[in-house]
């Protein structure tokens, strides 16, 4: 359709709706509930560096001095490596950590991560933010009930 | 940089240029500037390491984590889309099935079975790199995700043996400097794009390339399928350079929980459903 009203750098713009999103390999929102944030601070137990998500162990002690054990998902391999993560350097068995990330809906001590944080300050993302994979905001089609 | 700041300042004009308009539907790319290179038939040369399903300069955390579509964030690519996509035109019957699928929060999404995202699914996707080999004769597609590539010959016809697959067919050509891509022969078990956007294996895929500047391809896809949509459904957006990466592998099968903890959810939808 011809726009010749359309002001010269009318492209550049900062506003994208998200019709094709970033996707993810699977659903977020159908695993993990996006309105029950987690921050966990606890000992890696083991690191599983792999396809389609990788997996981190966390030794979580409470209030009372009980310790979970926590599964925590992330990127893959490839991913993490575009966002600075090394294979067997950056997280080891071990390491005293802080992950920030979002609760399974099925209760169980297995979480969605977002932020690592080390012992020594540093930040790393090991996984995405919540939402991805799950349709985002809206469908794909008008929702005929709004 | 004298360079970013003159594109500082087009952005920050663009901005309030554009704030008065609010409009559905996409706006088509402007012509490519005059910085295009050239392969040595002098056809815009595509190849290189790019990506789709972002339009957010800078890292990969950036572009495809906070950044991507959804970001306030990062720098935005020249070129990129503006306003709200088209809604999928789908009839009645199959639109009850995508937004069901988008109430049950994709659960049903045929890559967390580590099957073949499918076209265009394959080119709009955030996250994964693409690589594109390019020759006179065949353009070869490579995408990080699943190991699936295209392989376009060009001013080819379609074979008339096809037989139904994820990734189809695809024949191209050149009009004058946009890449045509031709794609038949699909199966009905991928998504177009968004969660839910099922086809027949009627479909047929008509994909623009056009090469704007150094970073950008701007892209033009119409998706065609008498049998669930109402019309064409036409999707725009770009696909930048991502200098310096190379392709990795991601390989779905190794360690794939998703289909065991699907399984127990699934005893109970109500946990996970939006409606």
């Amino acid at each position: 359709m011809k726009r010749a009203s359309n002001p010269p750098f009318a492209t550049l713009v900062l506003l994208l709706a998200a019709g094709i999103s970033a996707s993810a390999h699977h659903s977020f929102g159908a695993e993990y509930d996006a309105n029950k944030p987690i921050t966990l601070s606890g000992i890696v137990t083991k690191v599983e560096w792999t396809n389609p998500h990788s997996f981190f162990y966390l030794d979580v002690k409470d209030a009372s001095g009980k310790v979970s054990n926590w599964k925590l998902e992330g990127f893959p391999p490839n991913v993490l490596y575009r966002t600075g993560w090394k294979k067997d350097v950056t997280l080891k068995q071990g390491d005293e950590i802080t992950v920030t990330g979002w609760h399974a809906r099925d209760g169980s001590d297995w979480g969605h991560s977002r932020e690592v944080t080390f012992k020594d300050g540093k930040k790393l993302f090991f996984g995405p933010p919540a939402g991805t994979g799950d349709g985002g905001n809206a469908p794909a089609v008008a929702d005929p009930a709004k | 940089m004298a360079q970013s700041r003159i594109v500082s300042n087009l952005m920050a004009a663009a901005v309030l240029a554009a704030l008065p308009l609010v409009t559905t539907g996409q706006t088509a790319a402007p012509g490519a500037t005059s910085k295009v290179p050239r392969a040595a038939d002098g056809k815009p040369d595509l190849n290189g390491v790019w990506q789709g399903g972002s339009n957010r300069i800078g890292t990969w955390e950036e572009a495809n984590g906070g950044g991507g579509t959804n970001a306030t964030t990062g720098q935005i690519t020249p070129f990129a889309v503006r306003g709200a996509p088209e809604k999928a035109p789908y009839q009645p019957w199959a639109a009850e099935k995508v937004l069901e699928s988008f109430n049950r929060r994709g659960i049903d999404d045929p890559m967390a079975r580590c099957l073949s995202p499918g076209v265009p699914r394959t080119t709009t996707m955030g996250l994964f790199p693409m690589q594109i080999v390019q020759t006179p004769k065949t353009i070869v597609m490579l995408f990080e995700v699943f190991h699936v590539f295209r392989v376009i010959q060009i001013d080819a016809k379609h074979p008339d043996d096809l037989e139904s697959s994820f990734m189809g067919d695809s024949v191209g050509h050149w009009e004058g400097d946009t890449l045509v891509v031709d794609a038949i022969g699909f199966n009905d078990k991928t998504w177009l794009a968004g969660t839910g956007t099922f086809h027949s294996d009627k479909l047929h895929v008509i994909e623009k390339f056009t090469r704007m500047d150094q970073n950008t391809i701007a892209y033009e896809v119409t998706m065609e399928d008498p049998a669930v949509l109402t019309k064409p459904w036409v999707q725009r957006s770009t696909i930048m350079l991502r200098p310096g990466t190379r392709l990795r592998e991601y390989e779905c099968a190794e360690n794939n929980t998703d289909l065991d903890r699907y399984e127990k959810l699934l005893k109970d939808e109500s946990v996970f459903r939006r409606k």
